[in-house]
Formats: C-alpha cells, structure tokens, sequence
C-alpha cells in the first residue's frame, strides 16, 4: 500500500529556524505542512518560501493544539502518515526513515522517539523534567513511554484517524499517550539523536511551566 | 450504628460517581486506568464518610480538636470545590478557542486550495 506521508512542524515564533528544518525534512516526506501557532515574527514567511504549506492560528494556542491542527489539516490533505517534530532543529530529520519502518512494517500505530535510547549530550536538568513527565505520564495513563515528552513521533493511518488532542499545552505529549492507551495503538520507541544547542535549551519550558504542565495533565485525567 | 443524612448521602453520591464513570469507559470516552482512579478517590471519600476515624491520623498531624473548628474546614472544603469548578469552567473555555482558532485555521487552508 502507498503511504502518503506528511510531516507537521508546528512554530511559534521561529522564523530563524524553521526553513531550515523545512528544507532538510522535505527530502524523506511527500508534503511537510508548518503551522504557525499565532507566531509575531516571520515565521509563515520563512516556512512558505522555504517549500512548505502553512496553516495558520490567528491566536497562540499552543503546542498541543498547533499538532492537531496540523494532523487536521493533514488528513485533508489526505495523508495516510503523519511526522511530527519540533521546529527548533533540536531533532535530526535523517532519523525519519528509521522513525517511519515500524508504520511502514505494519508493525505500529504510533512510534515515539527516544533520546534517551542513544548516546546523547542532554542537560542533566533535562534529564530529571524527563524523568518527572515521564512518571506523570505513567501515573495519567497507566502506560509507561520511556520519553513521553519528545515531540517526535510517526502516527501511522490508524493513529491518523483516530487520534483527537483536547489539550492546548505541552500537556498534549501525554494526552498522545493517553489516546494510544484508549484506543489501543500498537507502540515503537525508536532511539534517536538530539541536538541541543544554547537556543533550544533557551526556548525550553521554564520550571513554572513544567509544574503547571503536570497540573493540567493530572486535572484532565481527573476531570474527563 | 445510627448514619447521619451526610454518611448516607456523600457514599450515595460517590456511588453515582462512579458508575459515571464506568459508563464514560464503557462509551470509550475514559480509560479504565483513569475509571480505576476515580473509583478510588470516591471510595475514599466515601469511606471517610461512613468511619471518621480514619481522619485520626490527620487530627493528630493538624492538632484540630474542637468541633467549631469544623466549620473552618467545611468552609474551605467549599472553597476548594468553587476553585475546582472554576478551574474546570477556565479549561473548558480554553478548549473551545483552541477549537475556533483550529477549525478557522483549517478552513483558511481549504479556501486557499479552492
């Protein structure tokens, strides 16, 4: 079966980054769509002169709700798979034919990375909020994901169809956990490599925002 | 052993509760871990409910002894639920924008294509 492959890179405000990792993602999809979470720089801009198709949120929404849109606009589009990573270049696109084999094996409907499969320069401090969303996750979901918190992934077609993100936030990272537990997803982890560098440790999320992260993720579980 | 109308209507309560929510996994809207939690946090209030005592060990954290003192913690239990409800309602609002925001976003697209 020929798999139409899209990858969604959802940016805020990366207009410095974001075509280049349009440029270097377009080589191993069919299409790669940016969606521009309300971003006040040149970001549609860069993302549109650099190859790809942008959909734009009038109003920052946030991580979790630039990733539906994106895998909306996806299946409109009618793509069978769906390549999510970040647009801060912190992930390395010639991971994606490795992140692809398990969907195209048949053998998943989801494949989460995994920086921590492989010899990677990360931050202790990265480490330990890892580690602490990772447990979150576990306790949300009953599911253990050894890096839940990654934002690259490979949602084959059933993950595709399926998948409904109620959450705005980096709360989403865990709510994708969630939607693989209820619907029952067959998982991968792939290890992958990671680049960090002074911007990316710089655009991470702040302690403040880790905490309330988890206090959502925690509500939600509760309140759905 | 003689129940007031609280130990009868908060474990009724917390019965409802549950069977919510086992009705919400079995329409696939909850996870049967998340059932699972919210059954024991009911149970639990609804334990509390029926035997006090098992609250002894918070009497002895907390040092409250005095009955008027209940009063205090009636209210801020009421507190806590109006912030709880708040909370809910906020999120809930937040939802429904990212929800206009994302459909206005996807229709732009397939304007664009036509």
């Amino acid at each position: 079966m020929q798999l139409r492959i899209i990858a969604v890179i959802p940016a805020f405000n990366e207009g410095t980054r974001v075509g280049a990792v349009v440029r270097a993602v377009a080589p191993y999809v069919d299409a790669v769509l940016v969606v521009d979470d309300g971003s006040t720089d040149n970001t549609a801009e860069a993302a549109t002169n650099a190859g790809a198709r942008v959909v734009r949120h009038i109003e920052n929404c946030g991580a979790g709700a630039a990733t539906m849109t994106g895998i909306a606009a996806a299946r409109s589009q009618g793509a069978s798979v769906v390549v999510t990573l970040d647009a801060d270049e912190q992930h390395d696109p010639r991971d994606i034919p490795s992140m692809l084999a398990p969907v195209q094996d048949d053998a998943a409907d989801i494949v989460f990375a995994n920086r921590f499969g492989r010899r990677n320069r990360i931050p202790f401090v990265r480490k330990f909020f890892n580690a602490i969303g990772n447990g979150i996750t576990f306790i949300a979901t009953g599911r253990w994901v050894p890096d839940s918190q990654c934002g690259f992934k490979v949602f084959g077609p059933r993950a595709v169809q399926e998948i409904n993100l109620q959450t705005n936030g980096f709360e989403f990272c865990t709510e994708i956990v969630r939607e693989s537990v209820q619907h029952r997803w067959r998982t991968a982890h792939v290890p992958i490599k990671v680049l960090y560098s002074e911007y990316t440790l710089a655009k991470g999320q702040s302690f403040a925002n880790g905490v309330r992260t988890a206090l959502k993720i925690l509500l939600r579980s509760f309140i759905r | 052993m003689e129940l007031t109308a609280y130990q009868i209507l908060t474990p009724a309560a917390s019965l409802v509760a549950v069977l919510y929510a086992w009705s919400l996994v079995a329409r696939k809207k909850k996870t049967i871990w998340e059932a699972m939690v919210w059954t024991i946090f009911w149970f639990s209030i609804a334990a509390i409910a029926l035997f006090p005592d098992l609250l002894d060990f918070l009497r002895r954290i907390t040092g409250v002894r005095n009955r008027q003192n209940a009063v205090f913690v009636t209210s801020i239990g009421i507190l806590f639920f109006i912030v709880f409800y708040l909370v809910v309602r906020l999120e809930e609002l937040e939802r429904r924008m990212a929800k206009l925001v994302r459909s206005i976003a996807v229709r732009d697209m397939r304007d664009d294509d036509q």
